[in-house]
């Protein structure tokens, strides 16, 4: 080696060990930093991600890759379940529904949020500003407790899905108008101030046989009044049950009043069966599969973008596919509104319902450095203005600032009925018995469903069951 | 007892001493990989043993017994010893409870009624589905066993439900049933000028799962009863005829023994599948109208619920019965041959 050689190698490794010393810094220390994640497979997550990798810079200077399993809806959970339990700890982040906290916190795979909230103040401040009903639900556990577990990925309600061209048409406005006395709701606010019976009315109202005619047209098959979940699978009639007991004064065991508050003469209360019959007795407006007991969500959207149906009552997470021409016969006939609600004897209307979207949550298993950077990304997820190009994209937002601002209706047709639904949104259980709560509800709410069982014997036998299961798990004294 | 690396006998005794300590001493997640290591050593002790015995046809086959104990026999000991703990896949803690899964299963009020419900429609669901698939397998096998313009073809046709993928059929069943969109309710209501509803009672959704399965599985009978069917000897046919014997006389006497064993082979294979029918259920009615099976039922328990131990309970309930009823098979079987 020549004094030549030495003396530039030498400038070299000077001039390298300067730029550390200066500004080279954050980008000489930049470390790689991989976040996997479990999500489902929809418009918002994928919205999600394309957002992250086109437009995220993190502060920190190292260089983020969010890697993300996209798993479709009906294996999500069995497949984060899977994961989880398995203790293969492949996730640092996970979408998740917000009744499957309690499940996963006590099994030690949910990390607890309120260091990471209280250690910075921006960031409290952004987790205040998220409504209260979605805070409780996708954040708490046990419900409406203090311990923080997630962060809203992306908060939904139910809202009505109408078809404008025959609600708003003339001939069936004035046939309705006559047969029942009411308007036909036709327009957005119209269908946010409808109430039970006018949706029964229109489910009685819009049942045509193939021939008959509809908004002037003669239907060449049966077309049918309305639709709602109320099928047997994961959660697609608890959802509906739990709205229509709610609104009618009855309750679900509630785990905020653990261990003192029962099953038993809550869950079959008078006002709950009340609840469940006004639920069972709209089903004779939809179409047949109803009896089948596979009416889901998919089912029930699926019916109303064929056009098949004049109303149905769905998620806001579902409506992007009903908008596109491609997949929806109805695309360009949409009116949307708050779901139906129950009408009080002060005129005022109840539109409780059961939450849905989800939190995302981080696992204990996740690196000092890697919660690191997924609180910067779930920083940079609820700002505003993410959250601003998010619902813009067809997500939602729960963010304060962000779904009261006027410019936030104008993004999607339902955005104004989510907002205004937000106030009445309830969740159901948190706590780690919630599948077995579940699927024995949902079988008993099934047979109800298809005819095999009266309202109040499924009230009772779910209460019996409830309050036996809960006792033994010490949540009821 | 010398002190050999192929003595087995030591290599067990040990690994049964140190297993035994470390799964009372420390703590699961250590314990469980010096149980491991614990097998491997008598597995090794084993292997040493048999090559200097020079016995090669056992070092042959070593590496199948090795994957099927991994993957097969640990699992299901592993599962049998998870039957006699309280615990779930979701928690942490895990307690010895003996019997108390299996009486719990069987006998407790919350579980009990949903688990005899679930076997008594498994019980349904194995004698409908398997004896349709055996009647219309054997029929179409009597149909291919001759020769016909486009046979061959014919039979890929018919073979190919056997060969897809149960979701895809299972999707294909829920649109033809489905009552707004399917074809099998728009041809009923064109001729009846009613709505028919295959699905919406107990009756209809029980011939419906049979009917896929039957669809998806007579195949494989079929193929079965085939493989007889053609090795029967011609001439016997043909000696027959001179005889003047009745077509009737000539099934019995001649075809019928030559297929009555691959008939057994079917009726085991699709009853032991019967007995674990899911998926299909799964697809068409999620267990509603009453036609929960045992599987599903399972699956909704150990994954769902994450109660991992009464579902290993209810698990080795179900394998006993099938070995019951395998064996029963083969005992009828095994008489039969010997009366002939």
């Amino acid at each position: 080696m020549t004094v030549v050689t030495k003396m530039k190698g030498f400038a070299a490794a000077t001039g390298f060990a300067a730029t550390l010393l200066t500004g080279g810094a954050t980008y000489a220390f930049a470390d790689d930093v991989t976040l996997t994640m479990a999500v489902p497979d929809w418009p918002p997550t994928r919205v999600m991600k394309k957002f992250f990798d086109e437009q995220y810079k993190p502060a920190s200077g190292n260089k983020v890759k969010l890697d993300v399993d996209f798993i479709p809806w009906p294996d999500f959970y069995t497949r984060v379940n899977a994961s989880l339990t398995s203790g293969e700890q492949k996730y640092n982040f996970i979408v998740s529904d917000s009744q499957w906290l309690g499940a996963f916190v006590e099994g030690g795979y949910y990390r607890k949020i309120n260091d990471l909230v209280d250690a910075d103040p921006d960031f409290k401040k952004t987790m205040e500003s998220i409504h209260p009903a979605v805070y409780n639900a996708y954040s708490t556990y046990p419900y409406k407790s203090a311990n923080l577990y997630g962060f809203p990925q992306f908060p939904d309600v139910l809202v009505t899905y109408g078809r404008k061209d025959v609600l708003c048409n003339d001939e069936e406005q004035a046939a309705f108008k006559a047969k029942y006395n009411e308007k036909l709701p036709c327009t957005g606010d119209e269908i946010s101030n409808m109430d039970w019976n006018t949706f029964e009315h229109i489910g009685e109202f819009f049942m045509r046989k193939k021939g008959e005619k509809l908004a002037g047209q003669v239907l060449d098959d049966d077309f049918y009044g309305i639709a709602y979940q109320a099928g047997k699978g994961y959660d697609f009639s608890t959802t509906s049950v739990h709205t229509f007991m709610w609104q009618h004064g009855g309750n679900i065991w509630d785990e905020t009043k653990a261990p003192t508050g029962h099953a038993e003469g809550v869950v079959n209360s008078p006002e709950s069966i009340a609840g469940m019959e006004h639920f069972l007795k709209l089903l004779k407006y939809m179409p047949p599969v109803v009896k089948t007991g596979t009416m889901d969500i998919f089912v029930s959207d699926q019916l109303f973008r064929e056009g098949k149906v004049a109303m149905n009552v769905d998620w806001v997470g579902l409506g992007e596919a009903s908008l596109d021409p491609k997949s929806s016969k109805v695309s360009d006939k949409l009116v949307f509104g708050m779901a139906p609600g129950l009408r009080g004897a002060d005129g005022k209307i109840d539109h409780t319902e059961q939450i849905g979207g989800q939190p995302f949550v981080l696992t204990t298993w996740t690196t000092p450095e890697q919660t690191k950077e997924a609180v910067a990304f779930v920083k940079w997820w609820l700002s505003p203005e993410m959250q601003n190009k998010f619902a813009a994209a067809g997500g939602q937002s729960a963010i304060k600032s962000v779904y009261e601002d006027p410019k936030y209706a104008t993004y999607r047709p339902w955005n104004k009925a989510f907002a205004e639904s937000l106030d009445w949104q309830k969740d159901m259980w948190h706590v780690p018995q919630f599948f077995e709560l579940l699927t024995q509800q949902q079988d008993q709410f099934d047979l109800a469903i298809t005819g095999k069982q009266d309202a109040k014997t499924t009230m009772d036998n779910v209460a019996k069951f409830q309050e036996d299961l809960l006792k033994n798990a010490g949540l009821i004294q | 007892m010398r002190l050999s690396p192929d003595n087995w006998k030591l290599a067990i005794l040990v690994g049964l001493v140190v297993s035994v300590l470390a799964a009372i001493a420390l703590p699961p997640h250590v314990s469980f990989w010096i149980v491991g290591a614990m097998a491997a050593l008598v597995a090794a002790a084993f292997v040493v043993n048999a090559y200097r015995r020079k016995y090669y046809g056992g070092l042959l086959v070593a590496p199948a017994i090795a994957v099927l104990f991994v993957m097969n026999i640990f699992p299901l000991l592993w599962s049998l010893g998870l039957s006699f703990f309280a615990y779930q896949s979701n928690q942490q803690s895990i307690r010895f409870i003996g019997l108390a899964n299996y009486t719990k299963v069987l006998t407790n009020d919350i579980m009990a009624p949903a688990n005899w419900g679930a076997l008594v429609n498994t019980a349904m669901f194995v004698v409908l589905t398997v004896t349709a698939q055996m009647i219309v397998g054997f029929l179409l096998a009597m149909l291919f066993a001759k020769q016909f313009p486009l046979r061959k073809y014919l039979l890929i046709l018919v073979l190919t439900p056997m060969m897809l993928s149960v979701v895809a059929s299972g999707v294909f069943f829920s649109y033809y049933y489905d009552p707004t969109f399917g074809i099998l309710s728009y041809v009923i209501n064109a001729i009846t000028g009613g709505q028919f509803i295959l699905m919406d009672s107990k009756a209809g959704a029980v011939t419906g799962i049979v009917f896929a399965d039957a669809w998806m599985w007579s195949p494989f009978v079929m193929l079965l009863v085939l493989a007889g069917l053609v090795s029967v000897p011609k001439y016997l046919y043909e000696a027959a005829a001179i005889d003047r014997v009745s077509k009737w006389r000539q099934f019995w006497t001649i075809t019928f023994p030559y297929i009555r064993g691959l008939m057994m082979l079917a009726l085991l294979f699709r009853t032991i599948e019967a007995f674990k029918l899911a998926d299909l259920v799964i697809l068409l009615t999620k267990g509603g109208n009453d036609t929960m099976t045992i599987s599903y039922h399972l699956i909704r328990i150990a994954n769902e619920q994450n109660k991992t131990s009464e579902g290993a309970a209810i698990s080795y309930l179900m394998l006993f019965m099938v070995i019951v009823l395998t064996n029963l098979y083969l005992y009828i079987a095994n008489r039969r041959s010997q009366g002939d």
